[in-house]
């Protein structure tokens, strides 16, 4: 492995140059830290910084009302990745399909579900659905929406997997006498999941972010959660921080690991 | 189709308004998105450790945070800290911020299919790191990001509908759903209609981004 192209632009800098490098990066350090500085003396003087927006974080029946809602975010993650996963697949034997009448509607409604905005769909489960006599759970409200959008993305992940598997191999796996289905689910298939299970981790990431719609049907995720506990303590800049750096702890955390199953595939 | 008809009859212009919202909100947070991100992509190549550590920081943040939490706390937790910005430019602010953090991250991979060699044979030309950078190195990331970045424009689209989650003056296209299907019976054709709108702005954006992608595309 070569080394990395910024390393190389760079390689070799003249004493002077290594000056100027080292300068800069002093003078860097300074404008961020200024910048760090004047962050916090906003809190200050804004007087963000008082004790009574930040001390129910040392309670912890906060920390349990706030894990309560990381655990009711990854409820509904968990449940729309299962629908995704299993509904992409019918999607995908739709989109694959030999004949036009199964094909068309396939990819007209794997178009529809993962172009519209996933919050629309949610909008529709709260408030169109109701009307017209089919009542939800906040929890499927949030959930549903959220599966069929990602089904559909899905999908198209799952085809990419497919058409990167060598024809080779269902040809053979044919050859032997197996069935279509048999070809597809044991031999095809399989192959096309170790291409794609990165970008179908990273997929994760979308669903754990969509889930933060979850305040708009008032089902108990982490943001949710977050408006009630500013509700009971007014205080808005500390409570949405945290939450903040808790999603993207958690979504960091999903990235890492879809980074480190790319790795050993080549 | 007759419902349609009847809505289109009712808030016709409203839909077009709101699609042409859509579009614009599109449009300002893509372009500037998009060259903030280059900009990030350009300084995180600099030899600087405190500004490269800070800028990874920040593509991390901003990738892995939900634009909701982030319009959220833009709008009402800002005011907050005596920082207030209306609600147009908080939607098309917590836009610009997530894609430029994705346009980073996708010009690094970008940077990444670049053989080392290349740079190795600016060098020995003579030509400046910075110089290499602008007419060697960003070229080609640009032209092999096409594709992602076809995605990225499309998403951001989609996430336009966060408008719709602050009081704003206009009304996009989820905004206009979520105030019909609340005033009258007619949410239905109201969702198909804008649904339409959304997946077939989507399918242009994309049928453009296959045509660029196939004039730019470096075959190796």
């Amino acid at each position: 492995m070569s080394r990395p192209l910024d390393d190389i632009l760079f390689s070799a800098p003249s004493l002077q140059a290594q000056k100027v490098i080292r300068a800069v990066s002093v003078m860097a350090t300074v404008v961020l830290l200024l910048l760090a500085a004047g962050t916090l003396y906003r809190f200050h003087a804004a007087g963000q910084l008082e004790a009574r927006f930040w001390e129910f974080f040392t309670w912890r029946t906060t920390w349990i009302f706030l894990a309560e809602g990381l655990l009711g975010t990854l409820a509904s993650a968990a449940m729309a990745a299962v629908i995704a996963l299993t509904l992409g697949v019918v999607l995908l034997m739709g989109r694959l399909a030999r004949s036009r009448l199964v094909r068309w509607p396939s990819i007209a409604l794997i178009e529809f579900l993962r172009g519209t905005p996933t919050l629309l769909l949610i909008y529709v489960c709260f408030l169109v659905l109701p009307s017209v006599g089919i009542k939800l759970s906040t929890y499927w409200m949030l959930t549903l929406p959220i599966g069929l959008a990602t089904a559909a993305v899905v999908a198209e992940v799952y085809r990419a997997g497919v058409l990167a598997v060598p024809r080779g191999q269902a040809d053979a796996a044919r050859s032997l006498g197996l069935t279509e289905a048999k070809v597809f689910f044991l031999i095809v298939f399989p192959q096309a999941l170790r291409y794609i299970i990165p970008a179908l981790v990273a997929q994760l990431v979308i669903v754990v972010k969509d889930t933060t719609f979850g305040y708009v049907v008032t089902y108990g995720e982490l943001m949710q959660n977050a408006k009630v506990l500013i509700a009971n303590y007014h205080s808005l800049v500390p409570v949405y921080l945290v939450v903040a750096i808790l999603y993207c702890l958690v979504n960091y955390a999903i990235s890492k690991a879809s980074k480190r199953l790319r790795g050993p595939m080549h | 189709m007759g419902e349609v008809s009847r809505l289109l009859a009712e808030y016709g212009p409203a839909f077009g308004q709101a699609l042409l919202l859509t579009w614009k909100l599109t449009v300002l947070s893509f372009v500037p998105g998009f060259l903030l991100g280059v900009v990030v992509t350009v300084l995180r190549l600099l030899p600087l450790p405190p500004l490269r550590f800070v800028l990874t920081i920040y593509v991390e943040i901003f990738r892995n945070i939900p634009a909701v939490a982030l319009l959220i706390f833009i709008v009402f937790a800002l005011p907050d800290l005596n920082v207030l910005i209306d609600y147009e430019p908080s939607v098309i602010l917590t836009l610009v911020l997530v894609c430029s953090a994705f346009t980073a991250d996708y010009l690094r991979s970008g940077i990444n299919t670049i053989p080392g060699s290349q740079a190795e044979a600016a060098l020995s030309l003579g030509m400046r790191p910075m110089h290499i950078i602008s007419v060697v190195v960003l070229p080609q990331a640009l032209r092999s990001v096409v594709q992602p970045m076809t995605s990225l424009l499309i998403a951001v689209m989609l996430s336009t509908s966060l408008a719709s989650q602050v009081p704003f003056p206009g009304r996009e296209l989820t905004a206009l759903v979520s105030k019909i299907a609340t005033d009258s019976a007619a949410g239905i054709p109201a969702f198909a209609v804008a649904a339409g709108m959304y997946v077939a702005t989507g399918l242009l954006i994309a049928w453009a981004g296959a045509a660029l992608e196939k004039k730019a595309r470096i075959l190796r």
